[in-house]
This record gives structure tokens, C-alpha cells and sequence, in this order.
């Protein structure tokens, strides 16, 4: 891994709430794709080698533009500089909860596992002494519900939206076994501004906890969700913008982001009086925010 | 672009109390999903199931070696490569195949026997000519051997692809080159419903115990749930295409991996609870667009109705694929299925509702027929 200063790649005007004054990004028409990641199982690494996988409890940038690289068929060795360029914001509309999961490698047919070095003639020898079975821990998030919004060239976002759409590999939330359910693309939107679009869209969450969050909180018209937005004034830094994903010469390096709340609409109207929510409005609820 | 063809497999199947998939405290995976606790089986798990099926179904060489066009497909790669005319290509072919001991087949430009190779490999060899191949061409027959002598081809050649490593993809950290990305991408099956772990309180007892002592020589608990699962799988043909570079071996492995996911089943605590089940529904859907999911049907859990829960996951399952055409996606250029509903039983909404989602129900070896002849279509519209 090579270690970077933390600074951000791009040079786009900074990504701030405020909309930008008036001609400031005309320049290069700019537009911001949204994704829609939800599946019942998702894993986002950003550190994880060997035998303990880990996932963040959000979408990682290495992950989604992973899956917008597989998307157009790129191969691992194809260069990433044009998307790396992209801004990238994450929405947790559903945080979901963590799951662990136990998991032991062995040869289908009996055999002892083979090393991970090759021999001069490149073959992979057996392991000595002879190992059947090899354990890994992997976690994953469990029923998660995320909108990651992409800002950057109004082009390059509509050759990914059409990708996503028809995608050259199999698209997966963080690793493969972890397919998305549909729609992945929600489209494109007239704006740069990652907070605008984000505002913008309608919550994703599954209908229970929509429910759940409707009868605890009388049917707001808005709920506050947690939000994560690149930003090169941003107080926190994330190490997860990949350089290459080639097998000899994967590294990472960092970006800059920042937290927020994003008031999204709920699609509740206001609630009628026949309609008696069973426990009073509450103002404040911790809870909610954990999707209980 | 290039043309996209993916294979999802939407199977359905009922497995009685069982273990078959445990974690390491003994019982069986679970995952919330649609904020309730459903029964899991990893992918891995049915995965490395599906592979067993597979080899034991397979005939070795099938399993190590498959096409005898390589001499051809070669010629083939260094024309369009390196500018070569015919006859120069594939009298190079025949100097880079030379040291690897085939012999010439009946057939001009096939070897005598299945050698396998993917499309990669074929790029690896061109590449080590690639630079000279003009030069090469020119050159008599006794100095192009001795040119290609020393070349390290076979071990391009060395670490082909055998036909299961071309479905799920091998992994080798020091040799990328040698890695290949599988043709398949197989989710957890999740139970369409909630479900509680329970536990079978066992205790064994000790036939040699001669003293009449009274007690077990042994107890114990194993943990079981029951459920009926969600699998979901696609293929995607054109990766096959190229990791196999040959049309019908693209073709019978992607039928093998139907055939093999579709009737495996991981054997965990088998001796205990015999719990081996066929699926009461299995259906493929050939899409040119993207491959589609279905799990967001059961993200509201199914609840116990009289006709039973197979039956209404079922009738979900058709739903939610009538409604993803409708709202998101092309309409696919095939869809088969086959299943064990019976519309003279109480049900017989189910078979009514799969027949319309579906298409005519087929056994399932009418299924994997129809599914041969759509993909051989496919690929050769694809090569006209």
C-alpha cells in the first residue's frame, strides 16, 4: 500500500451545500448518477487481507467504483483515473446490522490445499505438511439499504449509467457472492452538487422499516439520514480510493470527506386523524436513526 | 458493445429440519433480511456442492480438456494480432504448438486429442511472438523451429482451464495471469420466511453398559431450522465464451452448471436428517440486459397460509419477475421453467400464476434441451 498526503484528486470546484455562484461550474457540463446499493447481503473492505475480511458500515469508494469498472468490463489491469476523479457521496437509508460469518476453504475433491506461491514452472505446489481445511472470518452487512451519488462529467456518467444497466459482469455489492437487487441505477440528475441530489431523492428503505419509522414518528413528510460527501475541507479522511486494482500493484489512497444529515422526503403525507399513529410524536428518537 | 448474455437460475426448494450449512458454534447460518431472521445457506457452501456434483458427474478428460480447435483458433488470433495471412499463421501456429507434443488430428487444424485453453492463454503465446511474427514468417521452416524452440509456450499452456475452474474462477495471488474470473455469481440462499433456530436435544446411550447404571453415556444438542430457500444464480455466457473460446464447450458447461446447482445440495449433518430435497421450482431466464435478482420478493417474509409456503413463495417469485419486466428491465429473450405445483391439488392458483410469469412448465430435462438450443442460437447469431 502506498501512503499518500491526504489530498483529494480532483479539481472540481469544492462540493459545498451553498449552490456555487452563477457560471462557476458551467464549464464542463456536470452532473451527478445516483445508485441505488441494496441486496440482502453487502461488503464493503477497505483494509481486509487474509484471513479476516471486514466491511465498513458503508459503501467504500474502492468498492463502488469497483462495481461501475466491472459494470463497462474493465479488466483489473485497465486504467481508473477517470473515475477516481468522480466525487463521491453515501446515504445510509438503511443501516442494516452486522453479520459474522464463519467460513472454512478445503479442496472440493479431498485433496490438500495448495500454497498460494507458485514453483519456477509455475504450478502451485501443495502445502507441506499437508492442510485440508483453512478458516476466514468474513462479515458482512445484513439488510442495508444505501443511495451513493456520483458527481463529475455529465458524459462519463451517462456511459456508466447505461453499463450499470447493462452490465459487462455481474454486478456485486462489495463481493461477489453479494448480487444487488434491481434497480441499481436510479439515473441521472441536473445537478453537481452531491447534497442537492441526495436531498432530492425520494428514502429507499424497505417497506417495514418505512412502516416502523411511520408509526413511531406520526408519518413525517422528511426523515434525517446520515450522510457521508467528499469533501476537500471535509474533518475526516478515508483511505479508499483505489489507484489500480491490478493484482501485482493495488493501492489505495486518500480522500477527504465529511458527515451530514440529509433531510430526505418520506413519501408520507401528513397524517389524517383517523389514521392515530400509536405512540406520540417523538421529537427526538436515537433509535430511529439505527432503523429500530 | 460487446453482446452480453447472462443465465439467471431462480430455484425454489424446501428442505426439511436440517443443518446443512453451520456456523462455528454448530448451527446453521442465518441472516435478517426484511427485518427478520431467515435461514442461510452461503454461497460457497452451494457452490462447492455444485462442483462436487459436477466432477462426479463428469468424466475426467471432460473435466481437464475440451476443444481440438486450438490449431485453428491460434492461426486465427495471429492474423488478426499481427497482420499475418493464413498460411503464414498457422504455419507459425504449427512451430508454437510443435513442442507441446500434439499431434496433428484427422481434421486439418485440429490436434489429436482435447487440449483446454482459455482466451487468455491464447493472448499469452501471441504475445510472445507478436513483436516479430513478420520477420518470423518469413523465415524457412528449420529456422522458425529453432526460433520457437526455447520460447516458453508450454508453460502458457501449463495451467489450463478446466471446465469447473471456468464457472467459479481461480485465484492464484502470485501469478495473476493465471487467475480467471468465474463465469457464475451465486448468492446466499436465504429462506423465503422467518425462522427460529431450534435445537435437538439428543442423548446416546451406552449398549455395553452392564451395570444397569441408569443415564446416558452422552448428550448433546445440534441445531436445525427448517425453510424454504430462495437460490439465485446467473451465468454469464460471454465470460464463458472467453475463458473457454470455444462455442459448445461455452455451451455444456453452462448447462452442466444448471443441472448441477439445480440438483445438489450441501451435505451437512446429512446422516442425521436425511434432509436431501429436489427444488419444487426451477426456472432460467436468458437476458441480454443485465441479471436480475428476484430476492426483493420475500423481503416481506411469506407467512404460513393453508396452501402452504412453497406455494406462495412461489407465487411471489412469479409476481416480482412479472413486475421486473415491467418496470425495469428488456423483456428477456427466453424464459423456461419446470416445478412440481399440481393444479388439481388445492392450489391451483400457483401453477396458473408460473404459467403466465413463466411460460408452459417443461420437465426439467426438457428445460436444460431448450436452454442448449437457445444459447447454441445465441452464440452463433453472435459469430454471424
Amino acid at each position: 500500500m502506498t501512503s499518500t498526503p491526504p489530498h483529494p484528486t480532483h479539481t472540481r470546484p469544492a462540493e459545498r451545500h451553498d449552490p456555487l455562484p452563477d457560471g462557476a461550474d458551467h464549464g464542463g457540463e456536470e452532473a451527478v448518477l445516483l445508485l441505488r446499493l441494496a441486496g440482502p447481503l453487502q461488503s464493503w473492505g477497505d483494509r481486509s487481507v487474509f484471513n479476516r475480511r471486514e466491511t465498513r458500515p458503508e459503501p467504500t469508494k474502492s468498492g463502488v467504483l469497483g462495481l461501475l469498472a466491472a459494470a463497462e468490463g474493465r479488466a483489473r489491469e485497465d486504467r481508473l483515473d477517470d473515475l477516481t476523479q468522480l466525487r463521491l457521496g453515501i446515504r445510509v437509508d438503511q443501516p442494516g446490522t452486522l453479520l459474522r460469518d464463519y467460513h472454512t476453504v478445503s479442496d472440493y475433491r479431498g485433496r490438500p490445499l495448495l500454497q498460494a506461491g507458485v514453483s519456477a514452472k509455475g504450478r502451485q505446489k501443495p502445502t507441506s505438511p499437508a492442510k485440508n481445511t483453512h478458516i476466514t472470518i468474513r462479515y458482512y452487512l445484513q439488510d442495508a439499504v444505501f443511495v451513493a451519488a456520483l458527481a463529475g462529467p455529465a458524459p462519463l456518467l451517462r456511459t456508466l449509467d447505461t453499463a450499470v444497466r447493462h452490465p459487462a459482469y455481474p454486478l456485486a455489492l462489495g463481493r461477489r457472492s453479494c448480487p444487488p437487487t434491481q434497480p441499481v441505477s436510479l439515473g441521472l440528475r441536473d445537478t453537481s452538487d452531491l447534497r442537492q441530489a441526495l436531498e432530492a431523492e425520494p428514502w429507499q428503505a424497505a417497506r417495514h422499516v418505512r412502516n416502523e419509522q411511520g408509526r413511531r414518528n406520526s408519518y413525517p413528510t422528511h426523515v434525517d439520514l446520515s450522510a457521508t460527501i467528499e469533501d476537500p475541507d471535509g474533518d475526516d479522511v478515508r483511505h479508499d480510493v483505489p489507484q489500480s486494482f491490478h493484482p501485482r500493484s493495488r493501492s489505495y489512497t486518500s480522500r477527504r470527506v465529511r458527515h451530514l444529515w440529509i433531510p430526505t422526503p418520506t413519501g408520507f403525507t401528513t397524517p389524517t386523524n383517523n389514521d392515530q399513529p400509536r405512540q406520540p410524536s417523538a421529537g427526538h428518537d436515537p433509535f430511529a436513526l439505527l432503523g429500530w | 458493445m460487446e453482446p452480453r448474455l447472462y443465465i439467471d437460475v431462480h430455484i425454489l426448494q424446501t428442505v426439511p429440519p436440517a443443518n446443512l450449512n453451520r456456523d462455528d458454534h454448530g448451527n446453521p447460518k442465518e441472516a435478517y433480511f426484511g427485518g427478520v431472521r431467515r435461514s442461510r445457506v452461503s454461497s460457497q457452501a452451494w457452490k462447492r456442492a455444485t462442483r462436487k456434483r459436477f466432477a462426479e458427474h463428469l468424466p475426467e478428460q471432460d473435466l481437464a480438456t475440451r476443444t481440438k480447435k486450438i490449431a485453428a483458433k491460434l492461426t486465427e488470433r495471429l492474423q488478426q494480432r499481427c497482420g499475418l495471412d493464413e498460411d503464414q499463421a498457422s504455419r507459425i501456429a504449427a512451430a508454437l504448438l510443435a513442442p507441446l507434443g500434439i499431434s496433428a488430428g484427422k481434421k486439418a487444424g485440429d490436434t489429436a486429442y482435447l487440449f483446454f485453453y482459455g482466451r487468455r492463454q491464447l493472448e499469452d503465446v501471441v504475445d510472445l511472438i507478436a513483436d516479430r511474427a513478420t520477420e518470423l514468417a518469413a523465415l524457412p521452416d528449420t529456422d522458425l523451429e529453432a526460433q520457437i524452440k526455447d520460447l516458453p509456450v508450454q508453460e502458457k499452456f501449463s495451467t489450463g482451464h478446466p471446465l469447473d475452474v471456468a464457472l467459479f474462477g481461480r485465484m492464484v495471488a502470485d501469478i495473476p495471469s493465471l487467475n480467471v474470473d468465474a463465469a457464475t455469481q451465486v448468492a446466499h440462499a436465504l429462506s423465503t420466511h422467518a425462522t427460529e433456530l431450534e435445537f435437538d436435544y439428543y442423548t446416546a446411550v451406552d449398549d455395553e453398559n452392564t451395570r444397569e447404571e441408569t443415564g446416558a453415556g452422552m448428550i448433546g444438542n445440534i441445531g436445525f431450522n427448517s425453510a424454504t430457500l430462495y437460490r439465485y444464480a446467473t451465468v454469464g455466457l460471454h465470460q464463458l465464451m472467453d475463458n473457454l473460446s470455444d462455442a459448445a464447450a461455452a455451451v455444456d458447461a453452462a448447462d452442466l452448471f444448471v443441472e448441477s446447482f439445480a440438483r445438489s445440495i450441501p451435505t451437512g449433518y446429512e446422516n442425521s436428517f436425511a434432509h436431501r430435497t429436489l427444488p419444487s421450482f426451477v426456472a432460467v431466464v436468458l437476458r441480454a440486459d443485465q441479471p436480475v435478482n428476484l430476492v426483493s420478493a420475500f423481503e416481506t417474509p411469506i407467512t404460513t397460509t393453508t396452501a402452504g409456503i412453497a406455494t406462495a413463495s412461489a407465487q411471489r417469485l412469479a409476481r416480482e419477475h412479472t413486475a421486473a419486466i415491467r418496470m425495469w428491465g428488456d423483456t428477456p429473450l427466453y424464459t423456461a421453467q419446470c416445478h412440481s405445483f399440481d393444479a388439481d391439488r388445492d392450489d391451483t392458483a400457483t401453477a396458473a400464476v408460473l404459467k403466465e410469469a413463466f411460460g408452459e412448465p417443461l420437465t426439467f430435462t426438457d428445460l436444460r434441451n431448450g436452454l442448449r438450443a437457445q444459447l447454441t442460437t445465441a452464440l452463433q447469431q453472435e459469430r454471424a
